[in-house]
């Protein structure tokens, strides 16, 4: 790691910590969102934005993880215990789902996962003797770590925080290793990264069971934080919308899935002085984005910077002309 | 049948493609540290042979020997991990990945377990094999360029490091002076020798450049109609009238 580089890691460190401080609770409540959303994002980032899959389920994820933890917290399991059952059974159900992928890609694939994710939904709201059905779980526990509570919002923050951070760490410690440039090898060319010895079956179901892992885990931070959990907040629409926060922040970026979240979580409360318009120009905004930079905020970055950085003196290999 | 002391051995391979037969009967060996070239005008069955070779086809009949080992419906990763390489007839390289990620890429499966790579140093020990790679391959001063950045002659070159990053023992190469300028094909053609030289190592070339085949090749197998119709060295198969027959339609 360069110095520079470490420095801005601190900066960034020290903003989240004193981001809280001072706050409103209701602010305090946004920041855990964004802080839980973005680790089912950076999740469904290694899915999709590394590995070159589809998925429509990241939100089914984070109900499996959600209702895992409420019903085990509930019944008084402590959340540590709790949470690595959530992800452990995430990590489980997403190499299932990897399955068709193996035999379908692109929008068949879409389809697969876009049907598990309403089949998660239906089981939330028919399995009432289990999930509660319509009526959802109330009264989930917050974390206790010895003396230390959570039941007020800026020790949840904390808690949120240290989640967050050790997801990313994973995911950090993932994408430097092998296993990352597998991954993006699968993404560029299947065909070719099956030619030199990658078992490119095995690394789609991992991309499937690590992205579904994460999600486990935003599921597991987001019952406390919320209390009450119903099967509506992990339909459907909130897997688009997480996709929504890896496409907008920038697919196949690190830092990509945590824009993508402030995005599509705190964009909507800074433009709620706008009324009723607020959804309509927030949707204007993703779609001139989506037009100008399908690669995101990340990649719009990068074509500026490419734009602004002075031409290279001259690249290596056209020293030798153009004999090669 | 001696299958040990070949490096490659096809024994009777047959394809159909309903009423269209593209390989019939094929039986050939390739010894250590051979270059055969396998040539034939277009349909002559070159690529389905290719793709049964290396299981991405399943023959209707016949069997495809690694080293005394039946390879038969192996996946290509298996295939790889039992020393074989291969190039593509179309550009194959990863073009978001820099030069030397892509030689690091083909390198790496063949380092550690699945699980030491997670844990291990990101480049699984492998940038000064690699950068020698670039190096042998020219393709040092672009070591941190995108792949995709690269003219076509230059990714060519890298698709062939790629192979050759695993140290495999046999090498299939399809076509690869396909869209190649002379300068770089001549450059290409001496790379290949002296690996061959330096390791020993085992080509199987298809091509429809015949000065590069002829002056690359030891041994050259002409396919027509599916069918082997000539053996030999570059200067019998210039005079074989069957192959100038089927290469002039006459």
């Amino acid at each position: 790691m360069k110095p520079l580089h470490i420095f801005l890691f601190a900066v960034g460190i020290a903003i989240l910590i004193a981001l809280p401080l001072g706050q409103k609770t209701y602010i305090v409540y946004v920041l855990c969102s964004w802080l839980i959303f973005s680790i089912a994002a950076m999740g469904l980032n290694l899915t999709v934005g590394y590995a070159g899959q589809v998925s429509l389920a990241q939100a089914a994820f984070m109900g499996i993880g959600a209702y895992i933890t409420a019903l085990m917290t509930m019944a008084g399991v402590h959340w540590v215990f709790a949470a690595t059952a959530s992800v452990s059974t995430c990590f489980v159900i997403g190499l299932l789902l990897g399955y068709p992928a193996l035999r379908v890609q692109h929008h068949f694939l879409a389809f697969v996962t876009l049907a598990f994710n309403t089949l998660v939904f239906l089981v939330l709201r028919n399995e009432e003797w289990l999930t509660g059905g319509s009526f959802g779980l109330v009264g989930i526990p917050r974390p206790e770590f010895g003396p230390l509570s959570t039941m007020k919002q800026l020790p949840f923050y904390y808690f949120a925080l240290i989640c967050f951070l050790v997801s990313a760490g994973a995911m950090a410690w993932i994408i430097r290793s092998p296993w990352g440039r597998a991954f993006k090898a699968l993404r560029e060319n299947p065909i070719r990264a099956n030619s030199l010895g990658l078992n490119t079956s095995r690394m789609t179901l991992l991309a499937f069971a690590i992205g579904s892992a994460f999600g486990g885990l935003a599921g597991a931070v987001m019952a406390p934080l919320v209390q009450f959990i119903e099967p509506g907040s992990f339909a459907l629409v909130h897997s688009l919308k997480i996709l929504l926060m890896v496409v907008v922040g920038g697919a196949g970026y690190f830092y990509g899935p945590m824009l993508g979240a402030a995005i599509v979580v705190l964009l909507p409360e800074v433009l709620r002085f706008t009324e009723g318009y607020y959804l309509i120009i927030y949707a204007l905004l993703v779609i001139v984005l989506m037009v100008f930079s399908p690669s995101g905020l990340f990649g719009l970055g990068k074509k500026l910077a490419d734009r602004l950085r002075p031409q290279r003196v001259e690249r290596g290999d056209l020293k030798q002309g153009s004999q090669l | 049948m001696n299958t040990q002391s070949n490096v490659l051995s096809v024994h009777n391979i047959s394809k159909a493609f309903g009423a269209i037969k593209a390989v019939q009967n094929v039986s050939f060996e390739v010894h250590k540290g051979e270059i055969l070239g396998l040539i034939g005008p277009n349909g002559s069955g070159k690529s389905t042979l290719f793709n049964c070779i290396l299981g991405q086809s399943s023959p209707d009949t016949g069997e495809v020997y690694v080293n005394g080992k039946s390879v038969a419906g192996r996946p290509s990763h298996q295939l790889n991990k039992l020393g074989v390489g291969r190039t593509f007839q179309q550009l194959s390289v990863f073009p978001k990945m820099t030069v030397i990620d892509n030689i690091i890429m083909a390198g790496q499966e063949h380092h550690g377990t699945m699980f030491s790579r997670l844990f291990g140093a990101s480049d699984a020990g492998l940038t000064d094999e690699a950068e020698q790679l670039t190096e042998f391959f020219k393709l040092d001063h672009l070591r941190d360029e995108e792949a995709g950045s690269l003219s076509y002659g230059q990714q060519k070159l890298l698709d062939a490091a790629m192979a050759f990053m695993a140290g495999p023992g046999l090498v299939l190469l399809d076509e690869p002076a396909g869209g190649v300028n002379l300068t770089m094909l001549e450059y290409l053609k001496d790379r290949l020798l002296t690996y061959n030289r330096e390791h020993d190592a085992t080509f199987v070339v298809i091509e429809h450049n015949m000065e590069f085949v002829m002056s690359l090749c030891t041994r050259i197998i002409v396919l027509a109609g599916g069918e082997i119709i000539a053996e030999g060295t570059p200067d019998e198969i210039r005079a074989n009238d069957l192959v100038i027959q089927a290469y002039l339609g006459g």
